[in-house]
């Protein structure tokens, strides 16, 4: 791609759209759906009178040479933030790092296909589970009970802490975790532990179970979706990545 | 000689108009008159607000307004609330409190939005600061209930305290016990976020009992549906209250005892909170349903029969947040029963699954534009659109200043025909002409960034994800949107082109970012040569940008506009493009 160092003075004025071909870049995808990328677009008349193509391409070429940069057109601008920009200095209009041609790429091996690849495999980072962070929903809002309640009469459930690490990654890997049979609480911070057997460790030690005690208890946790699990049943990773709390219990027999 | 002008008039008479000036963008204006009339606005500016805490240093803005006493900063990209920016980012607020603890000694306000706030901050705002009075942390992290404690403490005429939606490492829930017996000053307090089971409700109730000035109040998870009662009754003045669990086995003199002291609060206009209902409680609200101007149901995970008894009863009802458990008839009593509506906001019951768990589609909405004369702000999650729907809402309400529609599948067409929805979006800012901010999705092309640049006139903010064809999209917002001042974008074919042929449109905008788009290394690199009023940024957690080619793309970019040139505060896996930062980082 040629880049053309455009100055300040005097701006040569940006070609009107019409004159921009679209063939010139790559497909970075394919749509079948829609077809070309033909240059023709109808512009739909979406209201009355002034939707005339003729009056959008003025309005955008006399708009698009005020739109950017800074000058006169900044002063009418709402800006909220204390005005440690001087609008009196003299920026170009259009000032642009890149004269915009319609002159088709002259390389062969458009780099648009490599492009391509690199962003969609980026897309899946979150190992396969989906997209990182869509639906735009905040962490707060992903641990919603989706579990419709039956009738919605009776609902005599604890409030079930939900600390797990599974969403918003912060500094805090702290997770609840409860002994059968004692009321308070305890602490733990997961991401000093790499296994069960750490984890395990570590909490007999915290409330206090002695050796041969160890057999006599289970660990077990629940995850996003409220279900209580045991955790040997499952992965260490996949138990890290959807534990809410834990909680000790006896095993019986 | 010079001569005074007839009509000048003292600096004293001066600063006395200035003082009724409040907006910051009148302020700024007065201070772009001349120099005597900037010199004095300067000295008398007592609200700053500054959109991004890195585009100026803490240093500047004391040297030039020397008696500020209320600041509000905002951190972290908004798309950090979905964790797209890696922890560590940045936004750390300690060395504005460390600068301010020096320079403004009077300091009263201090409100922030996606900081890291740690304990230190916490502690060195509560020494420093002797008439400190409003601690806003909308969206902040890195702090514990420790800081808390600190600010409890020391602060003795602390007017509020709100940590909504903040992230909190809850060490113990005494903190709120720090609060002195002595501290009767509280008007609005939010702890809603707090996560622990663990809250002193002794030290809680003690403390609202002897605030009388206390106006809101939200409640965290951990105070049940029986202690609430007692809560209201010591503070039936309250305009704003946030529940805790809602949800308990029904009793019928629990049950009356609520509903007598929700009936007590004669000035309650705004409800929230509202994890895990029980249905059967919600009618001991009923008493206050008329009143009540705002509800915030968004965590209620009750069906629709249910919303909408509870919504008809609330004629005056402007602001609703609620659950796609609402669905298109519950949406429909909303549209017959409140008229005033002016914000609306459904979220997602179940954003991950594949396929739709309730009956909430593009009808809803269309009731709602049509019902609501007065809506003018939509959040809307759902599953499917058509252009016909998004037409008819444009053409139902040009009043809508704000429009995000998220379309859970990325890349959805119009269900009825399978086209892209340009024409739809196109509609919105067609006919919406004070549209100020717009979030896009669903199957989209080049087109519909036309309609944008075209008309969006007053958009200031535009989010965009899986969309678009080429550079020429990008190109039509940033040299058609005039009043832009943000832009974000996800998973766009947007590349070089676009960016560096409106370089300087981006140094009348906030910021810009952009992830897994296809901006190349190359052209960050000469961006941030050539442009030394922005700061551009590359994130990349997986491998230095320049252990690649040139033109392979970046990771995520972060473009901002900035006086006090490139920060040093970054992690590992941001790098500058100032040439000469970049050499020594």
């Amino acid at each position: 791609m040629e880049l053309q160092l455009g100055l300040a003075l005097p701006p040569p004025p940006l070609i009107p759209i019409e004159t921009f071909d679209l063939n010139s870049y790559g497909n970075y995808e394919t749509r079948e759906a829609l077809g070309t990328n033909a240059l023709s677009w109808p512009l739909l008349k979406l209201g009355p009178a002034d939707n005339d193509i003729n009056n959008i391409h003025h309005h955008n070429s006399s708009s698009s040479s005020s739109s950017s940069g800074g000058g006169a057109g900044c002063k009418k601008r709402s800006f909220d933030e204390a005005p440690f920009f001087d609008e009196k200095r003299n920026v170009p209009k259009t000032l642009h790092l890149l004269l915009w041609t319609n002159q088709p790429n002259d390389e062969d091996d458009d780099p648009s296909n490599v492009l391509h690849e690199n962003s969609s495999s980026a897309i899946f980072k979150n190992d396969g589970e989906g997209l990182v962070g869509w639906p735009p929903v905040k962490t707060w809002r992903k641990k919603v009970h989706h579990q419709i309640p039956n009738g919605g009469t009776e609902n005599n459930r604890l409030p079930a802490v939900e600390n797990g690490i599974g969403g918003r990654a912060s500094k805090s890997t702290y997770v609840k975790v409860k002994m059968e049979g004692v009321p308070i609480a305890r602490k733990i911070d997961l991401s000093v532990h790499h296994s069960f057997e750490g984890l395990t460790n570590t909490l007999m030690r915290m409330f206090g179970i002695s050796d041969g005690n160890r057999k006599s208890f289970k660990l077990t946790y629940q995850d996003r979706e409220g279900d209580w699990l045991l955790a040997e049943d499952v992965p260490w990773r996949t138990f890290i990545r959807s534990l809410k709390c834990l909680k000790l219990i006896r095993s019986r027999g | 000689m010079q001569k005074k002008m007839a009509y000048s008039f003292p600096d004293e008479v001066l600063e006395q108009v200035f003082s009724f000036i409040q907006s910051d963008k009148d302020r700024n204006a007065v201070s772009l008159v001349c120099k005597s009339w900037d010199e004095i606005e300067r000295w008398c500016r007592r609200k700053v607000f500054i959109g991004n805490c890195y585009a100026v240093s803490p240093r500047m803005v004391i040297r030039r307004f020397p008696e500020v006493r209320s600041i509000k900063l905002k951190g972290k990209p908004h798309f950090a609330d979905f964790n797209l920016v890696p922890d560590g980012w940045g936004g750390y607020v300690l060395p504005w409190i460390a600068e301010m603890a020096g320079a403004y000694p009077w300091l009263e306000e201090i409100r922030l939005k996606r900081m890291v706030v740690t304990d230190e901050s916490l502690e060195l705002i509560a020494k420093s600061f002797k008439n400190f009075k409003v601690l806003v942390l909308f969206s902040c992290e890195g702090f514990s209930t420790d800081g808390l404690a600190a600010i409890a403490a020391s602060c003795k005429n602390l007017r509020e305290l709100d940590l909504r939606e903040s992230e909190v490492d809850d060490l113990s829930g005494h903190w709120l016990a720090h609060f002195p017996e002595t501290c009767t000053s509280l008007v609005s307090l939010n702890i809603s976020c707090l996560r622990s089971d663990e809250v002193s409700f002794s030290a809680l109730e003690r403390l609202v009992g002897r605030c009388p000035n206390l106006r809101s109040l939200r409640l965290n998870r951990a105070v049940t549906l029986d202690k609430i009662a007692n809560i209201l009754r010591r503070a039936p003045q309250l305009v704003d209250f946030g529940t805790g669990y809602y949800a308990a086995e029904l009793q019928p003199d629990v049950f009356s005892n609520l509903a007598g002291a929700f009936s007590s609060c004669k000035e309650l206009k705004s409800l929230s909170g509202f994890w895990d209902v029980v249905p059967a409680y919600l009618p001991a609200l009923y008493s206050i349903c008329p009143r009540l101007t705002s509800l915030n149901l968004s965590y209620a995970t009750i069906q629709s029969p249910d919303l909408i008894k509870l919504v008809s009863h609330c004629p005056r009802l402007q602001r609703l947040l609620v659950l796609d458990y609402v669905e298109d008839s519950g949406l429909e009593e909303l549209a017959s029963s409140c008229k005033d509506l002016q914000e609306l906001r459904v979220f997602p019951s179940d954003p991950f699954g594949a396929e739709p768990n309730v009956s909430l589609t593009e009808q809803g909405l269309v009731a709602v534009s049509l019902g609501c004369p007065k809506l003018r702000s939509v959040l809307y999650f759902c599953r499917r659109m058509s252009n016909a729907a998004l037409v008819t809402i444009a053409q139902n309400r040009p009043n809508l200043t704000r429009f995000r529609l998220c379309i859970i599948e990325p890349k959805t067409p119009d269900y009825l025909t399978l086209e892209p929805l340009d024409v739809g979006f196109g509609a919105i800012v067609e006919h919406c002409k004070d549209l100020r901010r717009l979030s896009l999705s669903g199957l989209l092309t080049d087109h519909v960034f036309e309609y944008i640049g075209t008309y969006g006139k007053k958009l200031e903010m535009l989010s965009v994800a899986f969309a678009g064809d080429s550079d020429l999209g990008l190109h039509h917002v940033l040299s058609g949107c005039e009043s832009l001042r943000k832009l974000e974008i996800r998973d766009c074919p947007f590349g070089d082109k676009a960016l560096l042929a409106n370089a300087a449109k981006l140094e009348t905008m906030r910021s810009l970012w952009m992830s897994s788009c296809a901006v190349s290394f190359g052209a960050c690199k000469l961006l941030g040569q050539k442009m030394p009023k922005l700061n551009v940024e590359v994130i990349d957690e997986t491998e230095p940008p320049d252990s690649r080619p040139e033109s392979c793309p970046v990771d995520k970019l972060y473009i901002y506009r900035s006086v006090a040139g490139p920060r040093f505060d970054m992690p590992p896996f941001v790098w500058t493009m100032d040439e000469a930062v970049r050499i020594l980082h």
